[in-house]
């Protein structure tokens, strides 16, 4: 039964989307529109969830003296600081504004500008011609960066063409490819589940 | 205004051949064919008639080797889903695999680390690793601290696992299924730099790139989405696999026949159908 009823659920539920989305005297109902407020009420009833974990998590690294118990000391602090901060004056009041604007935005910029460091990293290894495709794709970013440069147009005229016939033509029809087949694969994936094929969501490897 | 006055106050959209939704016809008798196909091959493969079987996918073969690694090495496996949905499609591919590698690590006493970013897929995680471990006969090593919510918020979320990268050094990570975005990159280096086997695989097709690049094996596309049969074998799964093979062929057929009337034809009746 632990698993039956949720999976029952689980295919009501799929048929349910089917039916309001395609039939249109039921799409008229609105059930569609009624179904996503029920899963976004649900979804965030989840969200305390997340929250007793991070307490259980790092309340046990400070409890226990662990190393670096400081900063689980921190991200408490924070979590239930700014919290309590915005339930009482809610997220426009000044000082959430002033935390968010000045100390979230900026952690958060500085985290993707990892991102350019991290790229070069990795396009240093993926360059490194060792092998077939390894040289092939090296060739075409080549061809790319000088292409999308001004630089590229300048040294051999049409070089800018043949970039951008690059990304628009093999490059383009590759990731249709891999999208149709993807869309697919997901819609088997969703008929897995409707048959009751599909059960590892419901707990276990098998 | 009650719920059902404001729906009759709204304007009626006019159903197309009064069943279906206006734009979703041509969708629904597509979605009917797919389903057929499958379900006529789900019913081959449980009448025990021989169905195709998927060919070799080396970086799901790959699971068990990074696996065994960081047994050998002594050191944790680390396994993200990306920024995960309840919705995305990518994100239920990655719970049979998920569930596929906490069994491998509960048989080699191997540490997992599951990180995730979103509260409902934490609790299913939380759930498919306990009966993982359960399954494996090895309920005691499950460690409820080692799924763990980080935050739902993308480089937040990335600074986390940053550090667990850093600081447990995990001998593999397993980046699957997706959806990924721009953190994708980042997991990938800092698994490198942590000295890591990465076996990763996604169908978003922006991160494809950095997966093909920064991963030692990578699943492209579809190949996640059959992860499921592949790794449990079963015949009625791969049937649904098959199935899907086959719809591909009428859509390659549809493509041609489409550019062929959109060439040639002054009106294209197939486009038209479609979006009906």
């Amino acid at each position: 039964m632990r698993k039956e009823v949720p999976m029952v659920l689980t295919v009501l539920a799929g048929l349910f989307v089917i039916v309001a989305k395609y039939l249109h005297a039921v799409d008229q109902l609105g059930w569609f529109t009624v179904g996503n407020r029920w899963f976004q009420i649900v979804y965030a009833m989840f969200f305390l969830l997340g929250v007793v974990s991070l307490t259980i998590v790092h309340g046990k690294n400070v409890q226990r003296r662990r190393s670096k118990w400081v900063y689980s000391l921190i991200l408490l602090i924070c979590m239930y600081g700014y919290g309590i901060l915005t339930l009482e004056q809610t997220v426009d009041g000044p000082e959430a504004n002033w935390i968010y604007n000045n100390i979230i935005v900026p952690s958060d910029s500085t985290v993707f500008a990892l991102l350019a460091f991290f790229i070069t990293s990795a396009a240093y290894r993926a360059f490194r011609i060792r092998t077939r495709e390894a040289t092939v794709l090296m060739i075409t970013s080549v061809i790319l960066m000088m292409g999308t440069a001004p630089i590229g147009d300048t040294i051999i005229p049409g070089w800018g063409t043949l970039a951008h016939w690059l990304m628009d033509v093999p490059n383009s029809s590759a990731m249709r490819g891999i999208q149709i087949g993807a869309y697919l694969g997901g819609f088997a994936v969703a008929l897995r589940i409707l048959f009751g094929l599909e059960r590892a969501h419901l707990g276990g490897a098998s | 205004m009650p719920f059902g006055l404001s729906l009759l106050a709204q304007e009626e959209s006019k159903a197309v051949w009064g069943i279906f939704t206006a734009g979703q016809a041509g969708a629904f008798v597509a979605v009917a064919i797919f389903a057929i196909l499958v379900y006529v091959m789900i019913t081959r493969a449980r009448a025990g008639q021989s169905i195709r079987e998927i060919h070799k996918i080396p970086g799901l073969d790959a699971i068990s080797e990074a696996v065994g690694r960081a047994t050998e090495m002594g050191r944790p496996v680390h396994y993200t889903m990306g920024l995960p949905s309840i919705t995305d499609p990518q994100t239920i591919a990655a719970f049979p695999v998920l569930g596929y590698v906490a069994k491998l690590c509960a048989q080699y006493e191997t540490r997992l680390i599951n990180t995730v970013p979103d509260v409902v897929i934490y609790a299913i995680n939380e759930e498919i690793i306990r009966q993982a471990y359960l399954e494996a006969g090895r309920p005691d090593a499950f460690n409820p601290d080692d799924v763990r919510f980080i935050t739902d918020w993308q480089f937040a979320y990335v600074a986390g696992v940053l550090e667990i990268l850093a600081a447990e050094k995990p001998a593999a990570q397993i980046l699957f299924a997706g959806p990924f975005y721009a953190e994708a990159m980042i997991f990938i280096e800092a698994g490198a730099l942590a000295g890591a086997i990465q076996v990763g695989g996604t169908a978003s097709t922006a991160q494809l790139p950095f997966f093909v690049a920064g991963c030692d094996y990578a699943l492209i596309g579809e190949e996640i989405y059959a992860a499921s049969a592949y790794l449990s074998k079963e015949p009625i799964i791969t049937g649904t696999v098959v199935g899907e093979d086959y719809f591909k062929f009428l859509i390659f057929a549809a493509i041609i026949v489409g550019t062929l009337i959109a060439t040639f034809a002054t009106s294209n009746p197939l486009a038209t159908f479609m979006t009906s």
